[in-house]
């Protein structure tokens, strides 16, 4: 009894509780919408969401499919770290989606416009992400501005600036840039060339094990080792240790005499790189190509926000929830068309969000409970 | 308003008990007000003034006592039930939206409408207008509240307590905000209102105003009642001696003194004020040499917080200049103040003093972390970190429920307060500045800290010590300046001294030329 | 030229009464980031209405119960926020953010299970209403419908309840100073409450005049486009001050009408400047205006602080 008290009271037990109560109530509410569209079939519906690939009942297509999950998880890993990189700072990183599109921007640019190799285009996506970053940091910290509203307006000057940069390599077919990878049929099925192979990231035979998907790479590992690396920086390093005092009491901050200014103009602009890079680490795959006519931010970004607060504003929580979210949002789209739509997986990872805002009070109502209990069973005790 | 009252008294405040978690801020407290009177409540920070006078515009309620309203019995709730009753009150910090007008401020939640909820200014704009005028409140009806002066803020205050025909008003310490010629606007309007038949709370500890305009005063210390007086039958000394009482001595041992040379040289300081338009800190200098404990002693709100901020460089001087062993610092950011040695023990210890959510140890690096000793190569050395938190822990038995690891915000405060007086004592300054170091402690954990700033003096370090309480004043400092108004208004040894003495001086009924 | 006009006016209806909505709820205290999933879910409760009225419908019937259809889907779907943000006192930029991909996904949903279970094989998220838009009209042949009085009206109410009234005096006071509101016996939740739900009515509406601009079908995948964004710098730049709205409004309107048609006219076309620059103008104004003016903004002050009858 007294164990599990103590056990419910550690921080980090209480964050992972609270997350999993968000996903429950997200997933709970994406039931209820399966069983008012069609309370036959709900619960398998359900389960082809949770489950994903293993929807598949062949192992290689699982592990392909897998991959394909994996490919996107890597982005929104970095937009994750970003959005939490700068809230340990105390700044709400809403702009993690426009610093997503410059990165973009920038490396689909280098690479078909300008025929660089895969890592000076991922050096000019985190250049890009962490110029308009420190942007918002540079408002923030010498005028002032609340970089959320900063943020907003650069995620859409952000948005149309590459549109204008990529319609240069336009396809005059389509209205998606060039191809970095071209898909060529061939009588054995689907393989591909690459019309721009020096810019796509190195599988370095990862992709051997998820049945050659041939957009499985170094994107991976390296997002695991950037969330590491963030990790370590924020709790290891003498710069984490300034940037997280500055997020949890400015003003002990500037007393003790850490530059504050500095501080946030360099936290937005990591901030940036990293979901700079994450736009490369997709792009470059040649998983997606970028459509010049698009008139919305991508959700990346926005959806970075869900998986820095579920994963407890933690690194290494993150890569589990950003995986999760990832997870489910293609599990949505092994549901039969005809009966389900696809959308209640982003349906259900935006209900988490929303629930994310509740954790405080989750956490209080919890710490409350406890100590109530642990007063009857002292009282219990005294008598 | 008639002239037939049921009772003596508009509102008595009978026996009345409220206490906080570990305190009993007010301790059969009885407070009579006369119908017309202005009635003075005196009393040190910490007296309990400000919790009686919660409890009377019900956002507290007492644990024991009641309140009567013209001989009659009532319960006051919420700040409604106050108003209702006629109780109006203007705050210390004042109640007022800066983007509206002075009208709109008046009328808000009492506003006059016609159909749709639509304003009726112009008959509100009426009633001030003639109140304006009986009373001789000047104020623009139509000028913004963050365009006006403070006291024509204060003012904007009172008429609003007016324009909802309150009868008793609280003015909580009306006069700190404001300039000499504001304050004596003030009185002139306090005794209008008086002479009109409105019966005026006065909370105050400057005892030349309360001379000026009051008719009575009550005293209160330390949560007590000491008692009432005509104030026309007393004199300040006496006032002053019923405020702050009998000393009680806990002597601190200390050796002989040893002045070294000057450490601290602080020269013609002016710092600006955020809470209003005036400076904070006018033209203050000062010395401090080594071996010596130079206290700043006053009233809160005098400008030693300001005064702080400046010599530690939290906020920037408007003028002056500092000099710490020998060199200009005015200029001179947090950091680099620090590595000189200079060593501050803040005022608030949440705000400033601590991370909160940090560790015990990663606190007790907060000054130093970014030293060889800590950080190699940009990663923190977590094991000599670990010592180093485990070796104050031991010399300046900090308790804790984990050790280093313990969350900082789950310690008791005297703990806390170990914690930052190890961290800024260990860095070895030349001079300490500790700012209210006992603050909010039990008494153990004072005589402790006393110890060591005493322990500093004794090495031949500065130090200069802030604070409001008078024993510790008396007991722990060499020399005593007195602040008042942001200005240094006498210089007193603790040796030849009395708390009478100080009191007078505190409360700005005595000054003299001081020089540095 | 009429055209432009026409396009401008209908843009900077919309945007207007979106900031409208956007101002209400910040005067009263609340930061709404969330009125672009406000105004998905108006324009689905309109476009419902719409497309599911008998044919025969005369066009008057049609129009008041769309309008109120699309205020009442705004007027719930902002209870999301004013619960999380008001009563459990979440972060309102996070919590705004989550509507904002709630809005598109849960449109999307609801669009494409109506439309799956009319027919199995046409699982678009996209709503017809051809019949129903002309009652809009007020003129055959050109893009002015009867939003356009209604918006002019609404911006004259708003001014009227902001400035005129007890309960805009009451809210204004919330969102500048809760505490002395509070003070004077003003229910801050009650007053903040009352902002928020009346940014659900106004970017509901905003919603439906939106996917009634110039086309007669709307696929719910895409949103509204980042127009609730806009309408947040449309009331930046307004100054939260109704009639300063309805000028930003009509400029923004103007660039992102010009982004529309610009190719029609002579010498925008030998400039060449892509389209995008159009779209892109109003956030790079609004951005500068932050910059420039940041010193005396001119945003209530207590907005985005969760209000706590505990600090005084």
């Amino acid at each position: 009894m007294q164990e599990n008290k103590s056990f419910l009271k550690k921080p980090a037990v209480q964050t992972i509780l609270a997350s999993l109560i968000c996903i429950v109530l997200g997933v709970l509410i994406g039931f209820i919408a399966l069983l008012i569209i069609n309370p036959s079939g709900a619960w398998n519906a359900l389960g082809e969401i949770l489950k994903n690939f293993w929807n598949y009942s062949k192992h290689t297509t699982q592990m392909k499919n897998l991959g394909n999950t994996l490919v996107k998880t890597a982005p929104l890993l970095m937009c994750g770290l970003s959005v939490l990189f700068a809230y340990k700072v105390g700044l709400f990183n809403i702009g993690a989606a426009g610093q997503y599109v410059a990165g973009a921007g920038a490396c689909i640019y280098c690479a078909v416009g300008l025929g660089w190799g895969w890592f000076p285009c991922m050096l000019a996506s985190i250049l890009a992400g962490a110029l308009v970053g420190s942007l918002s940091g540079l408002l923030k910290a010498y005028r002032n501005v609340n970089e959320v509203i900063s943020c907003i307006m650069l995620n859409w000057i952000c948005l149309y600036l590459v549109n204008t940069l990529l319609s240069k390599i336009k396809n005059p077919t389509s209205p998606y840039t060039y191809a970095i990878n071209l898909k060529v049929v061939t009588t054995d099925g689907v393989t591909s060339t690459a019309a721009h192979p020096q810019a796509l990231l190195p599988t370095l035979g990862i992709n051997a094990l998820f049945n050659n998907n041939k957009y499985v790479g170094i994107a991976i590992p390296l997002a695991i080792l950037l969330a590491i690396a963030s990790w370590v920086l924020l709790s290891k390093t003498k710069l984490g240790y300034e940037l997280r005092a500055t997020g949890l009491n400015k003003y002990a901050a500037k007393y003790a005499g850490m530059a504050d200014r500095g501080n946030i103009i360099l936290t937005m602009a990591i901030a940036g790189g990293l979901a700079g890079i994450g736009a490369s680490m997709l792009y470059l795959t040649g998983f997606e190509d970028w459509s010049v006519t698009q008139a919305s931010v991508p959700a990346m970004g926005f959806n970075g926000i869900a998986a820095a607060f579920l994963g407890g504003l933690n690194p290494i929580g993150t890569i589990f929830s950003s995986y999760f979210i990832q997870h489910i949002t293609d599990g949505g789209a092994q549901l039969n068309k005809q009966v389900y739509p696809g959308e209640i997986s982003s349906m259900i990872s935006s209900l988490i969000i929303y629930f994310c805002g509740f954790v405080l009070f989750f956490k209080s109502t919890m710490n409350k409970w406890l100590d109530s209990r642990a007063e009857k069973s002292a009282k219990k005790g005294g008598k | 308003m008639g002239n037939e009252h049921n009772s003596e008294y508009a509102i008595e405040m009978l026996h009345i008990t409220k206490r906080f978690p570990g305190i009993i801020a007010n301790d059969d407290i009885t407070l009579q007000l006369r119908h017309g009177e202005i009635h003075a409540l005196l009393g040190e920070n910490g007296a309990g003034k400000s919790t009686l006078m919660s409890v009377l515009f019900g956002l507290y309620q007492a644990e024991e006592g009641t309140i009567k309203k013209d001989g009659k019995e009532v319960k006051i709730l919420s700040p409604n039930d106050a108003n209702a009753l006629g109780i109006g009150m203007v705050h210390q910090h004042f109640k007022l939206v800066e983007c509206f007008t002075v009208l709109d401020n008046i009328i808000l939640g009492d506003e006059p409408v016609g159909p749709m909820g639509i304003l009726k200014k112009e008959e509100a704009r009426k009633k001030i207008m003639d109140l304006s005028n009986k009373y001789g409140l000047q104020v623009d009806p139509d000028a913004k509240i963050q365009d006006i002066t403070v006291g024509m803020q204060q003012r904007t205050e009172i008429l609003k307590m007016l324009y909802r025909d309150n009868e008793i008003l609280i003015f909580d310490e009306p006069t700190a905000v404001l300039t000499p010629q504001e304050i004596h606007d003030l009185m002139k309007i306090m005794k209008n209102l008086a002479a009109e038949g409105m019966s005026i709370l006065f909370i105050s500890h400057k005892l030349a105003e309360i001379m000026e305009v009051a008719d009575r005063c009550s005293v209160l210390r330390k949560g007590k009642y000491i008692g009432t007086v005509n104030t026309a039958d007393v004199t300040m000394a006496e006032l002053s001696s019923m405020m702050v009482g009998r000393n009680v001595n806990f002597h601190v041992e200390k050796k002989e003194q040893h002045l070294g040379d000057v450490i601290l040289e602080v020269e013609n300081m002016t710092v600006a004020s955020k809470v209003h338009k005036n400076n904070a800190v006018k033209n203050v200098s000062l010395k401090v040499r080594g071996g010596e404990i130079v206290c700043i002693a006053g009233i809160d709100g005098n400008g030693q917080t300001e005064f702080v901020y400046g010599l530690t460089g939290l906020e920037p001087l408007v003028s002056g200049k500092i000099t710490l062993m020998g060199k200009d610092i005015t200029k001179m950011p947090i950091r680099k103040r620090s590595i000189m040695g200079m060593s501050h023990i803040p005022e608030d210890r949440h705000k400033h003093g601590l991370v909160l959510d940090y560790s015990l140890e990663d606190n007790i690096v907060l000054q130093r972390y970014f030293e060889p000793t800590f950080t190699k190569n940009g990663f923190l050395r977590r094991k000599n970190i670990r010592k180093q938190a485990e070796d104050m822990i031991k010399e300046y038995d900090i308790r804790s429920g984990q050790g280093p690891i313990t969350t900082s915000r789950s310690m008791s405060g005297g703990n806390q307060q170990k914690a930052i007086i190890a961290r800024e004592i260990e860095k070895d300054p030349g001079l300490l500045i500790a700012v209210q170091p006992t603050r909010g402690l039990d008494v153990g954990a004072i005589e402790f800290i006393h110890k060591q700033i005493v322990a500093q003096r004794d090495a031949g370090k500065a130090v200069l010590l802030v604070s409001l309480e008078m024993d510790e004043v008396l007991d722990v400092s060499d020399r005593i300046l007195v602040m008042y108004e942001g200005e240094i208004v006498g210089q007193l040894d603790p040796k030849t001294t009395t708390p009478e003495e100080m009191g007078l001086y505190m409360a700005g009924a005595k000054r003299e030329e001081v020089k540095p | 030229m009429i055209l432009l006009i026409q396009y401008m006016i209908v843009f900077a209806s919309v945007l207007m009464l979106v900031a409208l909505g956007g101002c209400f709820s910040e005067h009263s205290g609340v930061i709404n980031i969330g009125l672009e999933g406000i105004m998905v879910f108006g324009a689905l409760g309109g476009a419902l209405v719409m497309s599911t009225l008998p044919a025969g419908t005369s066009g008057f019937v049609i129009v008041i119960l769309s309008i109120l259809a699309a205020m009442a889907a705004g007027l719930i779907y902002s209870l999301l926020l004013a619960v999380a943000a008001i009563n459990f006192k979440a972060d309102q930029t996070l919590v705004g953010t989550a509507m904002n991909l709630l809005g598109t996904a849960g449109a999307t949903v609801i669009v494409k299970a109506i439309n799956t279970k009319a027919n199995p094989d046409n699982p678009s998220s996209t709503i017809q209403y051809i019949g129903a838009k002309k009652a809009f009209l007020l003129v055959e042949g050109y893009e002015f419908n009867w939003f356009m009085p209604l918006a002019l009206c609404l911006l004259i109410l708003s001014w009227v309840i902001l400035y005129k009234t007890r309960f805009g005096l009451r809210m204004m006071a919330c969102g500048e100073h809760p505490q002395a509101a509070a003070s004077v016996g003003i229910n801050v939740f009650k007053m903040r409450y009352a902002g928020v739900l009346i940014s659900g009515l106004l970017g509901g509406l905003g919603g439906l005049v939106y996917i009634t601009a110039g086309v007669s079908e709307w696929k719910f995948e895409n949103g509204v486009a980042g127009f609730g964004f806009l309408a947040l710098a449309v009331m930046i730049f307004g100054e939260w001050k109704p009639f300063k709205i309805a000028l930003a409004a009509l400029l923004f309107g103007f660039f992102r009408a010009l982004s529309n048609v610009y190719t029609g006219f002579d010498f925008l076309r030998t400039l060449n400047l892509p389209s995008t620059v159009y779209n892109m103008l109003p956030y790079i104004i609004s951005l500068i205006v932050l910059v420039l003016f940041s010193g005396n903004n001119a945003a209530p002050k207590a907005e985005g602080i969760p209000y706590d009858q505990g600090t005084r």
